[in-house]
């Protein structure tokens, strides 16, 4: 046996975790996976629409497993920020409840653990980068040179060491994303709230970004994204939920949400209208965007077939394989099945 | 405590930099500065408009300072979402509610120094020629460099109690509703003996009226008591058992408002 | 509710409860020390719905009442005594204006000595003159010396008012018994020398000699160069002490021989013959006294105190005469005296 914190820590902080993880497991091998955030039925309505609808977010049902990175998804005005200001207490929901790591929301114990970067992100202008990390630090308890040592560390992590000096008024919004990161994750948190996180930063800057998130993933740390991005988070997030007009739409892992059985998906560019026409005969759906065609066949002989026939009428074969949605037909496909 | 502190020190080096706020405090220093030019006006009360002038505009800008810093204090945080990192760590409300007034409290200090200062050291170059003028004037002179400390040292405690209303009143209101709520309660609060004097019932009040003047009375916080001009003025010697006593008073009330702001600002959305 | 609103609660409540004992030893404090505002604006506002003043009048009514809440009081003072001099230099309409302002100025800011003075000088002095009815002018001078009380009320520890209420009293209302004893009380606070002097001249007037020269003995003591005094130290000892003591002794018949031998060398001086005057009273020769006063009055039109004597026998004598204000105003005040129980207009009924 070893000291108690090589064990399974999760049961250190939740005392429900306790009787279902008896055995003080080594880190990463209890088998029983704990609940980082977990939700039933919460409910924030603002007002109501002309139509009577409330407006705001309604019976959000959720649970974050330890580990995960969870995306929370959907376009602007979707109740992404509510449900992100509800978990971190900053808003009081109107029913249903929540916890995150086993502690009601709103209450401080749980802050200890989580880091939290909202969109957009201001801080005080007058700081440089430094002393906002120590400004941070400080809300924690922390100080000296294990602080100092720890602003180091993130800085470089965060590309902005060169640029430690600088005060935050003369940030650009790139800047300010990083800084962001950096303060959320000033006290090593086993859970983070990311809002936007890539937004104001260069495809570069994004990359690291999604370098480092995969690099806390591979730590053990809990991720909760919120994004509109879609596109940018299907290969990140192991499980999401997408919402629209404050009500959750879909939610499962992403890889179910993705796959469909048994089609086989064919995309041509310069396809001439009259082959056009020919196409949605054969096939099961065609969708046109742009200047790419894409075809969906229930069986991989039509799909050959079709794709000869295309290359015999000039067009294109850009992409021939099973088919895979992407998380915006998905959202679509919901949001259209809503109406 | 160190999130309360660190809460402050931020508050503190923001709202120091407040160009508005040190405009206020330029402009006061230099009417403190220019007060002896206007002392000609009141001939053989020299010394006593300087005074005036002097301890006036310490008082009458101290409190504009403080109205127009308290109620942007947490209102700012909110609009430039500050807050929301800042609440997302381990800070409870009430903590953070403590540390801006103390950084508020904090930058009202300051401000009062300077301006003390810079009417102490007017008072110590212009005021001995008056007095030789005056020679009648020396006794009364004599007290007055203890009585202005004293009376200075006072408004430190009024312009905190302001502060502190002004910050509750932000946290309830909104923007300017807040400004007005905390003029009005500076300057009824500057009367609140008229409404003891009206609840009398030897005046003819009656019940009802007795009974609201009264409420009123007690419930107001009561600014006049932090006014010792007239001692300064009459040489009057004032205990350090009054001050004591004033400033009780004065932290007393402070708690009550603060607590209040405590209430509304934990069930507040942010 | 929640624990922790219950619980702020009960604190609230227990604070605002302890406040109140505290707020009453504060005000107890302050009201012991004298640190309460001067009159605060309510009771300005009550004096000018009495009539005693007006807000209206000047457009400032705002800066007023801004000043008497918080600060400033001096300079809001300072700026409608400028406006009483505008309206008072502008004729006599605005004269009445004038006062109703400058009594705002003495209720702003009372410890202001120059307000109290000029407003009483405007009073007992010019608003005096510019009447021939002896009972407003008599009125006119219970005006200013009331303005003069009052104003010593609030500044009791500072001479400058004590001498000009005496001076007042010395030299318009002419009754030296009030003059000496207001001259006397500024003796206490620090002063310059020609107020000792003035005690003098108020008993030699009165006529008190012996008093006299005791005033005059104190400031020489003070200063042994002072000519003034040790002048008129010699002219009384040569003059007037003699008769004095013939008095004390019952020898009238000497004491108004030795005057009127000093009448004949100076037949025009004021002090000889009130000394005259004093002594025929005392030798209870009313028509005599009642002749000496008269001759005083008459030779000098500003000797009010011998003309209000010579009115007063004149009544006792049966004498047809015209009343003069300072006699109307000594009799008004011999009435009002038996009604007041000492209690000085002013600070004593404007405090709680």
């Amino acid at each position: 046996m070893g000291p108690a914190t090589s064990r399974c820590t999760y049961r250190l902080q939740n005392p429900n975790h306790h009787a279902a993880c008896a055995h003080g497991e080594a880190v990463g091998r209890c088998w029983v996976i704990g609940l980082a955030i977990k939700t039933e039925n919460l409910s924030k309505v603002y007002t109501h629409d002309a139509t009577g609808r409330p407006v705001g977010l309604m019976d959000l049902s959720l649970e974050v497993e330890e580990g995960q990175i969870f995306g929370l998804l959907g376009p602007n005005g979707s109740g992404k920020t509510t449900t992100l200001k509800l978990l971190l207490g900053l808003i009081f929901p109107t029913s249903g409840s929540g916890e995150i790591f086993g502690h009601p929301l709103g209450s401080n114990a749980y802050k200890e653990r989580i880091g939290f970067l909202p969109e957009g992100p201001y801080f005080y202008e007058h700081l440089n980068g430094i002393e906002l990390l120590q400004f941070y630090g400080a809300l924690f308890g922390m100080g000296g040179s294990q602080l100092n040592a720890r602003i180091e560390e993130l800085l470089h992590l965060v590309g902005m060491w060169d640029r430690r000096f600088i005060r935050v008024r003369n940030y650009s919004r790139g800047m300010r994303q990083r800084i962001g990161a950096a303060q959320a994750l000033i006290n090593d948190p086993d859970l983070l709230f990311l809002d936007e996180l890539t937004s104001g930063l260069d495809p570069i800057g994004a990359m690291e970004m999604h370098k480092l998130l995969m690099s806390l993933r591979d730590r053990g740390k809990t991720l909760f994204l919120c994004s509109h991005l879609l596109k940018d988070m299907e290969p990140l997030c192991d499980k999401v939920i997408i919402l629209n007009q404050g009500r959750q739409c879909e939610m499962g892992r992403v890889d179910d949400l993705l796959r469909v059985e048994g089609q086989v998906r064919l995309e041509l560019t310069g396809v001439s209208e009259e082959f056009a026409a020919k196409l949605k005969a054969s096939a099961d759906e065609v969708m046109v965007r742009d200047h790419l065609t894409v075809a969906l066949f229930g069986t991989q002989s039509a799909a050959l077939e079709s794709a000869q026939a295309a290359a015999a009428a000039g067009a294109t074969i850009a992409h021939l394989g099973a088919h895979q949605r992407t998380l915006e037909e998905v959202f679509i496909a919901a949001v259209g099945g809503d109406e | 405590m160190l999130p309360v502190i660190r809460v402050a020190r931020a508050t503190f080096h923001e709202a120091w930099r407040r160009r508005f706020l040190n405009g206020i405090l330029v402009f006061a220093i230099l009417i403190i500065g220019s007060s002896w030019l206007f002392a000609y006006l009141q001939p053989g009360a020299e010394l006593q408009m300087v005074i005036d002038i002097g301890l006036g505009s310490i008082r009458f800008f101290g409190m504009l300072i403080a109205v127009f810093l308290g109620t942007r204090l947490v209102p700012d945080e909110m609009e430039r979402r500050t807050i929301h990192t800042i609440l997302a760590k381990p800070v409870s409300r009430a903590q953070f509610l403590i540390g801006k007034f103390a950084g508020g409290a904090i930058t009202i200090a300051a401000n009062l120094i300077l301006m003390g200062l810079a009417f102490y050291a007017v008072f110590a170059i212009k005021a001995p020629a008056f007095v030789a003028e005056k020679p009648e004037d020396a006794l009364i002179f004599q007290a007055m460099y203890g009585n202005i400390a004293k009376a200075i040292l006072l408004s430190f405690f009024e312009m905190f109690l302001v502060l502190g209303i002004a910050v509750v009143a932000s946290v309830i209101f909104t923007w300017v509703l807040s400004v007005i709520t905390t003029f009005v309660l500076y300057f009824v609060g500057q009367m609140a003996d008229l409404f003891q004097q009206l609840s009398d019932p030897e005046r003819g009040a009656g019940l009802f009226a007795r009974i609201v003047l009264g409420a009123a009375y007690r419930l107001l916080p009561h600014f006049e008591i932090f006014d010792m001009r007239e001692a300064i003025l009459q040489g009057i010697y004032v205990p350090w058992t009054t001050l004591a006593k004033t400033a009780g008073q004065g932290a007393a009330y402070l708690i009550v408002v603060l607590l209040i702001g405590y209430l509304v600002f934990n069930e507040r959305e942010v | 509710m929640k624990q922790y609103q219950i619980v702020s609660w009960v604190i609230i409540i227990g604070l605002m409860l302890l406040l109140q004992p505290l707020d009453r030893a504060v005000e107890y404090d302050r009201l012991v020390l004298g640190l309460q505002q001067p009159t605060p604006w309510f009771q300005i506002a009550a004096r000018g719905a009495a009539g005693e003043t007006e807000l209206a009048v000047t457009g400032v009514t705002g800066v007023i009442v801004g000043a008497a809440l918080g600060g400033f009081r001096e300079v809001a003072a300072t700026m409608l005594w400028m406006k009483t001099h505008e309206y008072w230099e502008s004729g006599q309409a605005l004269q009445v204006k004038a006062l109703w302002l400058m009594r705002l100025v003495t209720l702003l800011d009372p410890h202001w000595l120059e307000p109290w003075r000029i407003t009483a000088w405007h009073l007992a002095y010019n608003l005096y003159v510019e009447t021939d009815d002896p009972a407003l002018q008599s009125k006119y001078l219970q005006m200013g010396v009331d303005c003069l009380k009052e104003g010593v009320s609030w500044n009791p520890d500072r001479y400058d008012l004590y001498v000009e209420l005496g001076w007042t009293y010395f030299d318009k209302v002419e009754d030296f018994e009030e003059a000496a004893k207001w001259f006397e009380a500024s003796k206490f606070y620090p002063h310059p020398e020609y107020v000792d002097r003035l005690v003098g001249h108020a008993y030699e007037r009165m006529p008190d000699i012996p008093r006299a020269l005791d005033a005059y003995d104190y400031r020489l003591k003070r200063d042994p160069t002072d000519g003034t005094a040790k002048g008129a130290t010699i002219t009384i000892r040569e003059r007037y002490l003699h008769p004095w003591y013939f008095m004390e002794e019952g020898r009238h018949d000497k004491a108004l021989e030795l005057i009127d031998t000093h009448l004949l060398a100076k037949p025009d001086s004021t002090l000889a013959l009130h000394v005259k005057g004093y002594l025929a009273e005392q030798a209870g020769d009313t028509r005599l006294a009642y002749e000496t006063w008269k001759r005083a009055g008459d030779g000098s039109a500003l000797d009010f105190h011998a003309q209000r004597r010579a009115v007063e026998l004149a009544h006792e004598l049966g004498i047809p005469t015209q009343d003069t204000p300072q006699y109307i105003y000594m009799q008004r005040q011999a009435r009002t005296q038996k009604r007041m129980d000492g209690s000085v207009p002013g600070r004593d009924n404007l405090k709680r």
